[in-house]
């Protein structure tokens, strides 16, 4: 559970950094399913650190991606906004 | 009313900063309120992270259907436009609907007791809207009608709002109404021990403060709606409605299995 949260973290933050806001909505995805397994992992009595490690990433990962993402999302580009 | 923040070299959008700030903040005092409650923080963050999913899914999804008349679906699997339709837009309805759900499921999947969470912290939904709220009024969407009363707002050139009129600052009133609900709904789990009231208590409270502010708005031309309300008043009334003939019933269900 922590290395695959682990991994998906590192994804994120590398999509993130890749794509500058284009790839937001991967990267939030991909955070928050390592947030899950991150969080999952640390219920664990083994791999605590790994697991933990997994979830500062993958928030860091949605934390960036959610401020890329969503400010195309709702004021950049506006379609329509219907937040 | 500023697009951007600037920290040092960096330039961040205010929309999504403030979502942010709203999430912390509201992680941060669950966090807090947690410890004394006895509960994990590791369960709040699993149930989080599906109703994330379950919004992201369901805002995305009813923003497509809004919009159904607009889009070209031909073109939909193309990169450029697909991308372009992500960064379209977002119903805030859609994505409650859909993160209800999602939370659920994260309840029975991961058997996390999803009801001591919604009594305990129902009101950081609120919360975080509310920061979202002045998201709004920073990025100039979501704006109200001309008015030339007190508090009245003229947006600049380069936000969403028509520029140069004085309008009502509907965002920002939202947002007071959303911390007052916020409020409301935590003094409401000190004093009620039913999750499903606590819940009610909310869907009724801002389904009818939406239906409301919904007349303070101006963004009409960009927002569906049909016959005399706009979507949004449409799902307060539906809302209203699932209330009505649903809780009478559920509540007594729980009352019939605390008695047994």
């Amino acid at each position: 559970m922590g290395i695959v949260s682990l991994i998906l973290g590192i994804i994120a933050i590398i999509i993130d950094i890749a794509t500058l806001g284009t790839g937001g909505i991967v990267s939030v995805i991909l955070g928050v399913i390592g947030i899950i397994f991150g969080a999952l992992g640390r219920k664990k009595a083994e791999g605590r650190g790994i697991a933990t490690a997994g979830l500062v990433l993958s928030i860091l990962g949605v934390i960036f991606g959610l401020i890329v993402y969503i400010a195309c999302v709702a004021c950049v580009a506006g379609v329509a906004s219907l937040v | 009313m500023h697009l951007y923040i600037q920290i040092g070299e960096l330039q961040l959008p205010s929309y999504s900063l403030m979502i942010v700030l709203g999430l912390l903040t509201g992680n941060f005092l669950v966090w807090i309120l947690g410890k004394r409650y006895k509960m994990m923080f590791e369960d709040f963050l699993i149930l989080e992270a599906y109703t994330c999913l379950g919004a992201l899914g369901g805002s995305k999804g009813l923003y497509l259907f809004v919009m159904r008349d607009h889009i070209q679906w031909d073109r939909f699997f193309e990169p450029e436009y697909f991308s372009s339709l992500m960064l379209g837009g977002f119903v805030f309805y859609g994505g409650l609907i859909g993160g209800v759900l999602c939370f659920f499921l994260a309840g029975k999947i991961h058997r996390i007791d999803t009801g001591a969470f919604i009594r305990r912290f129902m009101f950081v939904v609120p919360l975080i809207h509310g920061f979202g709220r002045i998201g709004c009024f920073m990025a100039g969407c979501c704006y109200g009608r001309p008015y030339n009363g007190p508090g009245a707002v003229i947006f600049p050139e380069n936000s969403m709002a028509p520029a140069g009129i004085s309008l009502f600052p509907v965002q920002l009133a939202e947002a007071v109404c959303l911390f007052a609900l916020a409020g409301i709904l935590y003094l409401a789990s000190l004093k009620i021990k039913s999750p499903l009231a606590v819940m009610a208590l909310y869907f009724a409270l801002y389904a009818v403060l939406r239906f409301v502010l919904e007349y303070f708005r101006y963004d009409d031309a960009e927002r569906g709606g049909f016959w005399l309300f706009s979507t949004s008043q449409w799902i307060s009334i539906g809302i209203v409605a699932a209330l009505a003939l649903t809780v009478p019933l559920l509540v007594r269900r729980e009352k019939r299995s605390v008695r047994l």
